[in-house]
């Protein structure tokens, strides 16, 4: 390879990672993603009342159901209580009246009243002073349905084998024929959770990506070096190797991301050993994954989605040089570079928001479209809308589009860089499209 | 030696450069003069190799310029060309290793022409904390740290004070005496008349005056005679035909004739009034260039 593009790439690359800014940034995305995994340790490391129990105080107004109440509330507790963020509740029947009660009523106590109905066999009323945080609510409203249900069942003389045959869910047995796109179905609502997080880093990595090609081509142009640099390399060859920088700046940095989230996730596992655990909403989503075969699917599409990526990471450099050399300033290219923002923001919504468009056309024709589909194309393979063949697809199309962009946008380029007035740009630009002198 | 022969140079339909000849042999210092928007910039452009003449061809010593001709060229462009962030010795090394030489052994180059500018001190300043003249003294040592066989110079003294001018010219003496051919660009005359033996003016991209400075002056036909004495005969001068002006410039009567011949009549004339000067001069490069850009315009 050409000794000069070697030298411009690698002074490219020096300017990028030898700042002051890229050690602070750094390691403030590393204490934020190591803290950010590792946040329900460290609440907890702080201390807060975390041991007060709740009590609920039981005014039985003639139903006799009591026990079974306490019982169910106690089943509920329990279940929830294996995880971290669990409730302690205590239940203590009261013969006070209702007004005394609530005359003396404390901040950690509810007051419930069970009454009779003859047509909803059971209604409650709870009182508290204050507003009751969700899950104990959740328990509490569980315990109270339960229970109507089992007086429900004694009243109509349903055993609870009928009970739970009329009650529980149809079991379906879910056939697909076509073997690329047999998926649980429940992975788009998952999706919907995960895939935006999982995304996101590759979202700004994108942005940065766009800010840090135009940001060097604009000030080799403002500061007149680039007539000197055009003149001892092509720009062809100075296109490059910014783009080579860049890339190379954007895919480290996003390898130090999982580095930091491993690191995070190490720290999260040593504490797990230590008798903590990981939040029940993390669990939940992973053994959610696991059940619906969607680890199983990463195996196939993590090394296509890379390659994805990286191609699409290069489109956007090779679009933001090109627009990069249209400017004269870095207002300019701001302005300028907006629709390319916004092009890799649409990509990421519609990725969000593909699980809600089940079998749309549009979105699996976008999801071939270049810029677009580093982001739609993974997300529609993981819930069964498209095979693997499409990412392929997609993968060809966007090697093509940058065959393309390339081979026209160096007309531009070349054009671009030495020009330092604002009048008839898009003029210039597509007269050096098609190779005419401007 | 540098041959441009016959190039031409559109902008759409703007012609830019028309038709444009010269040669700058080795070891010569060639003036390109023209008002702004003449079609300098675009004819440096072409001779480097940035952007391709419609017609015609430029040759360094016999061989078409491309990129394996570049690193044989130096150019002082009229704005600064300085990545600002840089400090004054990763910008020499970058130009350097750009211009094919050696990054681990440039620095020894890089110390020789910083002492020689006296500016030694500056070698780990960012080129955003030096001054005006000491950053032109930088982009000069940058154009010229690989020994050029080509140095274009457009208005290479700009923000500099007479010591460090000085100190420019000799550098461009010794770039002289090793046989680079050199193109100076500038709005100050003086600095042309100074340097260049051979000149082009350029007027919307056409070469209207061309050729050798002493003979352009000599076809120039005007001459100043200037004079200092006693009653001087003003009046009687003013009647001479071919006397063209008469006036007073810094104590010193200047008569411009439109030809040499006139002169001796205009001896005649004052040799009684008890002159103590009487100097028949070359018109400057600055009348010729009035007179021949201003006169298209009119």
């Amino acid at each position: 390879m050409n000794r000069k593009f070697l030298y411009l790439t690698k002074v490219s690359l020096r300017k990028k990672f030898k700042t002051k800014w890229f050690v602070i940034t750094n390691i403030i995305l590393a204490v934020a993603i190591i803290l950010l995994l590792n946040i329900n340790s460290i609440v907890s490391f702080f201390g807060g009342d975390f041991d007060s129990k709740t009590n609920i105080i039981v005014v039985d107004n003639g139903t006799d159901s009591y026990s079974l109440f306490e019982k169910n509330i106690e089943s509920y507790a329990s279940t929830i209580n294996s995880d971290e963020d669990g409730v302690k509740l205590a239940v203590k029947k009261s013969n006070k009246t209702v007004d005394e009660l609530k005359d003396d009523l404390q901040d950690d106590e509810i007051l419930v009243e069970l009454n009779s109905d003859s047509t909803e066999y059971l209604k409650a009323k709870v009182t508290s002073n204050e507003k009751i945080d969700t899950l104990t609510y959740q328990v509490l409203s569980q315990s109270l349905n339960s229970t109507k249900t089992t007086i429900g069942m004694a009243i109509n003389n349903i055993d609870a084998t009928t009970l739970n045959n009329i009650s529980s869910p149809v079991t379906i047995d879910r056939v697909v024929l076509n073997e690329d796109n047999n998926v649980d179905e429940n992975v788009g609502l998952i999706m919907s959770s995960v895939f935006p997080t999982v995304i996101l880093p590759f979202f700004m990595l994108t942005m940065i990506l766009i800010q840090m090609v135009g940001g060097e081509i604009c000030e080799e142009k403002t500061t007149r070096s680039m007539e000197i640099i055009i003149s001892n390399v092509s720009p062809k060859q100075h296109l490059m190797s910014k783009i080579l920088a860049s890339n190379i700046f954007v895919i480290v940095q996003g390898m130090l991301l999982v580095v930091y989230a491993v690191i995070g996730l190490l720290i999260s596992t040593n504490m797990l050993s230590s008798g903590m655990s990981l939040p029940s909403e993390v669990t939940s989503i992973f053994d959610s994954l696991v059940a619906s075969g969607f680890i199983e699917k990463l195996i196939y599409v993590i090394p296509l989605t890379l390659i994805l990526i990286v191609l699409s990471f290069l489109a956007y450099s090779i679009v933001a040089g090109i627009l990069a050399s249209m400017t004269v300033n870095m207002e300019d290219f701001s302005q300028l570079q907006t629709p390319l923002v916004f092009l890799s923001l649409g990509g990421y919504y519609l990725a969000m928001m593909a699980g809600m468009f089940n079998g749309s056309v549009l979105i699996r024709i976008l999801s071939y479209v270049p810029f677009l589909s580093s982001f739609v194309s993974p997300s529609l393979y993981m819930m069964g809308e498209i095979g693997l063949v499409d990412i392929v697809i997609s993968i060809i199309i966007l090697i093509l589009f940058i065959y393309l962009i390339l081979h026209f946008g160096i007309k531009v380029y070349k054009v671009g860089i030495l020009n330092y007035s604002n009048e008839k740009v898009w003029s210039k630009f597509f007269k050096a499209f098609k190779n005419k002198d401007v | 030696m540098l041959e441009v022969k016959h190039i031409t140079k559109y902008y759409g339909n703007n012609r830019a450069v028309n038709d444009l000849s010269f040669t700058v042999k080795d070891g010569e210092i060639f003036g390109l003069l023209g008002e702004n928007g003449a079609g300098k910039t675009t004819t440096f452009r072409i001779i480097m190799g940035l952007i391709d003449a419609n017609s015609g061809e430029v040759l360094l010593d016999g061989e078409k310029i491309d990129y394996n001709l570049t690193d044989k060229i130096g150019f002082v462009t009229e704005e600064r060309s300085l990545l600002t962030k840089l400090t004054v010795l990763e910008q020499l090394k970058f130009y350097g290793v750009l211009k094919g030489m050696d990054e681990s052994l440039i620095e020894n180059d890089i110390d020789k022409w910083l002492e020689k500018f006296s500016i030694s001190s500056y070698k780990n300043r960012k080129i955003k904390e030096l001054s005006k003249g000491n950053q032109q003294k930088i982009q000069f040592i940058s154009a010229i740290i690989n020994h050029p066989k080509l140095l274009i110079l457009d208005e290479p003294f700009t923000g500099l004070d007479p010591i460090n001018v000085k100190m420019m010219k000799d550098a461009i003496y010794d770039l002289q005496k090793e046989g680079c051919s050199i193109i100076f660009s500038s709005h100050q005359m003086e600095y042309i008349e100074d340097f260049c033996e051979k000149l082009v003016i350029l007027v919307k991209g056409e070469a209207v005056v061309s050729g050798n400075l002493k003979d352009i002056k000599e076809d120039f036909g005007i001459k100043n005679i200037m004079l200092r004495g006693d009653d001087l005969p003003l009046d009687k001068i003013k009647k001479v035909k071919g006397v063209l002006s008469v006036s007073k410039v810094r104590g010193e009567i200047e008569v411009k004739i439109e030809d040499k011949v006139i002169a001796p009549k205009i001896f005649s004339l004052v040799k009684n009034s008890n002159i103590t000067k009487y100097d028949v001069e070359e018109p400057t490069l600055n009348e010729i260039f009035i007179a021949k850009v201003g006169g298209i315009h009119e």
